[in-house]
């Protein structure tokens, strides 16, 4: 009975050993155990924590996916360059290569600098070929919307995309080719011909009424005090005659500049909108189901 | 006997393991609370959050988040901090754990200026019967929220509630008294141009606007006097009025300014030099 009690006890301690070592060796900071806590952090869109672990984890052994995953962590929290960074670190051998090559060239263009955008994807597309050419095919043809240079041909322009975007970008297209923008110099010259139409002209109805009726008053007071001989009032009307007059030249022309930027606000704001629902015309990697 | 050894069997192998699990569970809690107590705050929120992803059994799941909230709270993140303070609020064991979250959560909404949530969630917890022990402290925090909300008189009715507050009460009555009326300003400059100026201080903008008012009035008057009804309204209109709606709007500016400008001191003496507890 005793010797029983004893095998058992040694069977147990043996198999406790052994648990106890599979326990530290799988402590909270383990690499596995540290990747399920970075891919948790990364899916609840703690980026930075997330960037940080994985951190950790490349600096015990090399992943390309990890690698990936860090770089897009540095793009969500909008760290543009170190993102950069991080998608050209990644190697040719890599299957993320390509999509990490893709992503870098859209950095460049989601951090505005759309001319260096084109002229490195004509570089690289006349070079290598991508897996996603498509998207960035897509993504070149759209940058020609937020640029000065001439648009290209409409069904051109229209093909690079997908049969589901095609209405939505022709829309663009016709808006770009056809800006509903107004020259301020064309108000300023309505408003020193007849004062308030160059507001009028900027969509500011009341406004012109008003500045109208307000040059028209004092002017007429000015000539009508100066000829009744109350001179002191003439002087008074006259100096609020000319500041009408000036000012409502120079905001007729300032009403058109603002009215211009708020429709190219509207017009950039939609591009982007449109784009971040694309994702850039990239393709996505789903991570986290 | 065979069920005696199966069960030193069983317990000499599961007991150590759940132990030694526990063990690692409890070295991160008081890794993470080491991190948390030498004001490592970012460090603290992962070990944390790292904590309450492994904390299978959910042992830490109130203390884990209530850290996490309060190292939030620190950073200046209130609407993170008032999550995870929800999350330990659900996860409370007794009606001290849920005071202490919902007052957390009070604090987070007045640092971060939602002071009607704050005032509403104080409210709920006025009502309810299990924290009748608590009044004194709903008020203390109810005065608070007032503070920062500028309704210094009805943060000091508040502090009123609480004998050991006297300081407080005193201090925010003081506040009050301090601050200039702003109806006050408004009224006297509609009768007198510059008046509501000069009560804030702003003596030199008091008397130029006074100034402007009587020579615009009278050029007003003196049209309508000379039977040039259309030389009085233009200018009654165009400059008299303008001046006149410009000296009530200065008044009204000025008077705020000024309230600011004592409101701003108070809570800087608040943060700094008030050595009670703060939101």
């Amino acid at each position: 009975m005793k010797n029983l009690f004893f095998i058992i006890l040694i069977f147990s301690s043996i198999i406790f050993s052994q648990e106890n070592n599979q326990l530290v060796n799988d402590n909270l900071f383990s690499l596995p155990n540290i990747k399920k806590f970075a891919d948790y952090l990364f899916c609840q869109k703690d980026y930075l924590r997330a960037a940080n672990e994985y951190e950790r984890i490349l600096n015990l052994v090399q992943n390309d996916t990890i690698e990936y995953k860090i770089a897009l962590s540095y793009l969500e929290m909008g760290n543009f360059n170190e993102a950069s960074t991080r998608f050209n670190s990644i190697t040719e051998s890599s299957s993320f290569y390509k999509s990490a090559q893709a992503q870098s060239l859209k950095l460049v263009f989601q951090i505005g600098d759309i001319v260096k955008f084109r002229s490195q994807y004509l570089y690289i597309n006349s070079n290598r070929a991508y897996l996603d050419s498509a998207g960035l095919a897509s993504l070149y043809m759209f940058s020609f919307l937020l640029t000065e240079e001439s648009l290209p041909n409409e069904d051109e322009f229209v093909n690079a995309f997908q049969i589901a975007e095609k209405n939505k970008i022709r829309n663009f297209y016709e808006w770009k080719k056809d800006f509903p923008e107004k020259s301020p110099l064309k108000a300023a010259i309505f408003s020193a011909i007849i004062p308030g139409a160059g507001k009028i002209y900027a969509d500011e109805y009341s406004d012109g009424i008003y500045a109208f009726i307000a040059t028209l008053a004092a002017g007429y007071l000015t000539y009508d005090n100066f000829k009744a001989g109350h001179d002191f009032r003439g002087w008074i009307f006259s100096g609020l005659a000319v500041g009408f007059y000036a000012g409502n030249i120079y905001g007729s022309a300032a009403a058109v500049q603002i009215y211009n930027a708020h429709i190219r606000f509207d017009f950039v704001n939609e591009l982007k909108a449109f784009l971040e629902d694309k994702n850039y015309f990239l393709q996505v990697f789903n991570f986290c189901n | 006997m065979c069920g005696y050894l199966k069960f030193i069997l069983f317990f000499s192998i599961l007991i150590p393991i759940k132990l030694f699990s526990q063990d690692i569970i409890q070295n991160q809690y008081s890794y993470a609370l080491k991190l948390y107590n030498s004001e490592q705050y970012y460090d603290a929120i992962t070990e944390f959050k790292r904590l309450l992803f492994f904390d299978r059994e959910k042992e830490y799941v109130y203390d884990a988040n209530e850290y996490i909230g309060m190292s939030y709270k620190i950073g200046g993140k209130f609407s993170e901090a008032i999550l995870y303070f929800t999350i330990a609020e659900m996860n409370t064991d007794n009606n001290e754990e849920l005071f202490n979250s919902k007052i957390e959560i009070v604090r987070a909404n007045i640092l971060r200026r939602t002071i009607s949530h704050a005032v509403a969630l104080l409210d709920t917890l006025q009502k309810d019967k299990k924290f009748t022990v608590n009044s004194g402290n709903i008020c203390y925090w109810k005065g608070w929220a007032y503070i920062f909300d500028d309704r210094w008189d009805e943060a000091a009715h508040e502090f009123s509630k609480i004998d050991s507050c006297r300081t407080l009460m005193e201090f925010c009555k003081n506040v009050e008294q301090e601050k200039y009326s702003v109806s006050f300003a408004d009224i006297i400059s509609h009768f007198f141009p510059g008046a509501g100026q000069i009560y804030a201080s702003h003596y030199f903008s008091g008397f130029l606007s006074l100034g402007w008012n009587v020579l615009w009035g009278y050029l007003t008057i003196n049209s309508f006097v000379n039977n040039r009804i259309f030389d009085g309204l233009v200018i009654g209109d165009l400059l008299w009025l303008r001046f006149y709606n410009g000296n009530l709007e200065n008044a009204v500016k000025y008077v705020k300014e000024k309230n600011l400008w004592i409101t701003n001191r108070a809570l800087d003496y608040l943060q700094f030099d008030y050595q009670g507890i703060k939101p």
